[in-house]
């Protein structure tokens, strides 16, 4: 090793070290901003696409972390039932998202049906504090695959659910089960002969 | 170390950052259950109506599903909802047909602002400390009753004074109503740049008292005095949209701008040809041209009809205004003057604009109504391709009768005076006679002079409330603020007068629901005044302001207009779909005129300051993205550079080139700028684009308290002036004022060009 070499990853150190302990030192300072209970708007964001460095890094890495559920929801019992995926996810044939339901969608039912199961009484405490539940993202792009996503369309054509979100059925809460990757949509996009021009999904 | 090393060592860096935490903030927060289903993903455009200038184009709103941070029973949390994201013009609208500016662009922001008063608020150190408590809207109200029943009892004329930004519609027929019921003074409608003497003046020449809307489309020759009709005087939109008709949208037929001011506005760079005339001299300069017009019989003399009776020696043909006699007043030569005046009167229709510094000496109303004669000499009053005065939308006003019970001078309805100097009446002549001031968006404290005393004034009054949705230097000194809708959160009504030729009424739902704990400023008014009851509460009837708007706009439905139906609630709805409701045709407001000027109208302009101590003209001009100072609050026009400087983030003073290098002067330089009343310090522009005697500075700078965008940033020309006043209007002669300058130092600026700093330094994330 040259020393110029040598020289080259002593300084690669030094200049690591110091963003490890600048990022942890940035870390911690934004959790103490995070944990203050005031009840005012924090409106200093990192950027506007992210809340925090962390959020950015994340998606930089393309991390995704994995959604804990506030409510163990089964979707096995209710499809069971004899529910259709759209009977709660409405507007999925209409617009490019579908409705996560409301807790007041929820109670409709639970006022009187299972109302003796701890995670229906779970549903019937946020209710009653005025609350929605705080459902966790699990299918998503991030902003930077700069990527448009309609559902409507694909409802349209015929494309099953479970195409894309795995068999709901066989699930309690739902589960990543299928990787979004664009390999994914044009395979998917040549067997159905649709288009696979760059501004289909693009733009 | 290469760039290929430093990424891979920040990879490191951050991966090891990110193992450490995985705490997301939105999962720490409350979801409130959402207080109206939305289809995600789909937008919605609704109508509205913009606030940002008394222009009053149409708006159209994109509201989506969103998630905002919001607080809910106490609680911080995030609710899904409707919010707006993006404002566009409404294509319907017949004043500014799908265009929009940007100051409109970024009404936005208003509701998004981080420092909007989120909850009413009541003063808990000593007023103008900017100590507030939260209080419950309940103890608002009722702190505001007990404040205002004695006024009621007493039956003492002028005790409340209620201050208003210029309002229009059934909005102010709401508060006039309540100020009048209450003690019998109308409300006083303040702006620092209100148009009263060209309204004024308009009013003497053709018996209207408004500004005209200028229909440039149809015109082949303009000459502006000082109006920067482009940029912020009038109806900016619908005037571009007419420029640009004239210059390009008729092919083959190219309409000629020439543009007479000190000073190279943006408008004024649009010009075909750009007069620097002295301040002041605007009005000599149309009355040389009339002369001109009238010694080569280009144009009848009889055509200035009543609009020549202000103006002495007309009949005789402005014997006193020959070119040769007044070129050198005005700052040009006899030729250019002649060879103007011919082109105008070949060039039919041509027309003449005057506004802004123009009529803000202390000879203004001379210019406006020598304007005014030149134009009605031309033939471009009420003709196409001239100046057209409409019929405004006057809302029916239920209430009069039982307000003019107490009406002290006639002053209920829609002609209430709306002048500067109301303002000074109400603070200078008996300031402990007020016993309650009640603020809405209006800022007399930034928009006087210092030398008024504005603030000693107001700090006086014994109590002060304010509707506003922000802080601003005249709200702090407010025992209780009870903080408005944003405007896209509300209820709004409006009857611009000028920007088209047709009637409007505009109309507009609430975009989104309130995103805070604020209540419509209407709403506050009528529930006040069914508590205090007595003929107020009368005067009054309705329980919300939008069933106020939806009894007048009914009287609409039997006219010819845009919408029909003959369901009530079905127009209701009609009007409410397009935006409001306007006039097939073009109706001309009567030209009616009782009024004889016997006195000769003051000519010769008066500066405040000896030209031998203070060399310069202080010409203050409305920014462009900051207007007043009213809009310096929005983060966005801070950062959008001015389209003549490119500055951002600060005030300047533009100096001209040759100026700046016999005073040693060079850009950037920091200033200090002194005049009888006050000094003040902002960087130099050099510029050739201003004359070598006048230094020029945008206003809306330099607040000491507005928000954290605004407050302790840039100077405040306003502050400096003379208190010099119109000799006819009692207006703020606010270009009247003579000011010296001195070099004292290197001055921080930022351009557009050369510096690309969108943030200032002190705004950068730490």
């Amino acid at each position: 090793m040259s020393a110029h070499s040598f020289n080259r990853w002593v300084r690669v150190a030094i200049v690591g070290g110091v963003i490890v302990l600048g990022c942890s030192v940035l870390e911690w300072g934004l959790r103490a901003q995070e944990q203050s209970a005031s009840p005012t708007p924090s409106d200093e964001v990192f950027t506007t696409q992210h809340r925090t460095v962390l959020a950015a890094i994340r998606e930089y890495f393309g991390i995704l972390p994995t959604p804990v559920q506030p409510i163990a929801f089964t979707h096995t019992v209710h499809l069971a039932n004899g529910l259709q995926c759209v009977n709660c996810h409405t507007g999925v044939d209409q617009g490019p998202d579908a409705r996560i339901p409301s807790v007041n969608f929820c109670m409709n039912c639970h006022r009187v049906i299972a109302t003796d199961k701890p995670e229906i009484k779970k549903v019937a405490a946020y209710f009653a504090r005025g609350e929605d539940i705080p459902w966790e993202r699990v299918y998503g792009f991030e902003p930077s695959a700069h990527v448009k996503f309609n559902h409507a369309p694909h409802i349209r054509a015929g494309i099953d659910c479970k195409e894309c979100h795995g068999d709901l059925a066989t699930q309690t809460v739902a589960e990543r089960k299928v990787n979004f990757t664009m390999g994914l949509c044009i395979q998917c996009h040549k067997q159905h002969k649709a288009s696979i021009d760059c501004v289909t999904c693009h733009y | 170390m290469e760039r290929r090393d430093f990424l891979k060592i920040s990879a490191i860096g951050t991966a090891s950052a990110a193992l450490e935490g995985c705490g997301n903030p939105d999962h720490q927060l409350i979801r409130f259950i959402p207080e109206e289903d939305m289809l995600p993903g789909i937008a919605t455009w609704k109508p509205s109506i913009c606030t940002q200038c008394p222009a009053g184009c149409g708006l159209l709103v994109r509201v989506m599903q969103g998630e905002a941070e919001v607080i809910r029973h106490g609680q911080l949390g995030l609710i899904k909802m409707g919010l707006a994201k993006k404002l566009e013009g409404n294509p319907n609208h017949p004043i500014n047909q799908g265009k929009l500016c940007p100051r409109g662009q970024t009404g936005l922001q208003v509701t998004y602002h981080p420092d909007r008063i989120r909850t009413p608020l009541a003063r808990s150190g000593p007023r103008g400390s900017g100590q507030f408590k939260e209080i419950t809207w309940d103890d608002a109200i009722k702190q505001l009753v007990s404040q205002l029943t004695p006024l009621l009892t007493d039956k003492k004329d002028g005790e409340l004074a209620f201050v208003t930004s210029p309002l229009r519609g059934v909005r102010k027929n709401i508060v006039n109503t309540f100020a009048v019921a209450l003690s019998g003074r109308p409300l006083t409608e303040f702006a620092f740049l209100d148009a009263s003497v060209g309204q004024a003046a308009n009013f003497a020449s053709f018996g209207v008292q408004s500004l005209p809307t200028v229909d440039l489309g149809r015109s082949n020759y303009v000459i502006s005095f000082g109006a920067d009709f482009l940029g912020t005087w009038n109806s900016p939109v619908a005037q571009s949209i007419g420029y640009g008709t004239m210059r390009n949208g008729r092919p083959g037929q190219r309409g000629k701008f020439v543009h007479v001011e000190p000073r190279l506005s943006q408008t004024a760079a649009n010009a075909d040809e750009w007069i620097s005339c002295n301040p002041g001299a605007e009005g000599a300069f149309a009355l040389a041209l009339a002369h001109v017009i009238l010694a080569e019989k280009l144009r009848p003399a009889a055509a200035a009809g009543h609009a020549s009776l202000p103006i002495e020696g007309w009949s005789q043909g402005l014997p006193d205004y020959a070119p040769e006699k007044v070129a050198a007043q005005i700052g040009t030569s006899p030729e250019r003057i002649t060879r103007i005046a011919r082109e105008a009167a070949a060039n039919a229709p041509a027309v003449a604009l005057i506004g802004d510094t123009a009529t803000a000496h202390t000879n203004g109303f001379f210019s406006a109504a020598a304007v005014n004669a030149l134009n009605a000499l031309l033939g471009s009053v009420g003709k196409p391709g001239g100046v057209l005065f409409s019929m405004p939308w006057t809302p029916m006003d239920p209430t009069r009768p039982l307000s003019e019970l107490r009406s002290p001078k006639g002053a209920t309805g829609a002609d209430v005076s709306d002048s500067t100097h109301d303002l000074a009446g109400i603070i200078s002549s008996k300031p402990s006679f007020v016993k309650a001031l009640l603020l809405y968006n209006a800022n007399p404290i930034f928009g006087t002079p210092e030398s008024w005393q504005v603030r000693e004034a107001l700090e006086k009054v014994p109590f002060i409330a304010s509707f506003g949705n922000f802080v601003d230097e005249t709200s702090i000194l407010a025992d209780i603020i009870l903080p408005d809708h944003s405007p896209l959160e509300s209820w709004l009504d409006d009857a611009p007068p000028s920007g088209t030729a047709k009637t409007v009424a505009s109309l507009a739902a609430p975009a989104m629901s309130p995103l805070h704990n604020t209540r419509a400023m209407p709403d506050v008014l009528l529930d006040v005044a069914q508590q205090l009851g007595g003929d107020l509460g009368k005067s009054l009837p309705w329980k919300t302001y939008d069933e106020a708007l939806k009894a007048a706009f009914e009287h609409l439905r039997q006219q010819k207009g845009s919408v029909t139906a003959t369901d009530p609630d079905d127009f209701w709805q009609k009007v409410q779909d397009q935006g409001g409701w306007w006039s097939v045709e073009e109706k001309a407001a009567p030209t009616a005129v009782d009024i004889a000027y016997g006195a000769p109208l003051k000519i010769t302009p008066q500066f405040d300051g000896d030209p031998s101590q203070f060399p310069f003209h202080l010409l203050p001009y409305a920014s462009q993205m900051w207007y007043d100072g009213s809009l310096a609050n929005l983060p966005w026009m801070q950062e959008a550079p001015d389209p003549i400087s490119s500055v951002m983030w600060g005030s300047w003073v533009e100096i001209n080139t040759q100026t700046a290098a016999k005073l040693g002067i060079v850009q950037g330089d920091l200033l200090e700028v002194a005049s009888q009343h006050g000094t003040l310090q902002a960087p130099a522009f050099v510029t050739p684009g201003i004359a070598p005697d006048c230094v020029a500075m945008p206003i809306g700078q330099g607040h000491t308290n507005f928000t954290r965008y605004a407050s302790n940033r840039g100077a405040n020309p306003i502050s400096i002036l003379a208190p010099l006043t119109d000799a006819e209007t009692g207006s703020l002669a606010w270009a009247a004022t003579r000011v010296k300058i001195s070099r004292i130092g290197k001055g921080n600026m930022a351009l557009f060009g050369g510096s690309l700093t969108e943030t200032p330094p002190e705004l950068k994330h730490r």
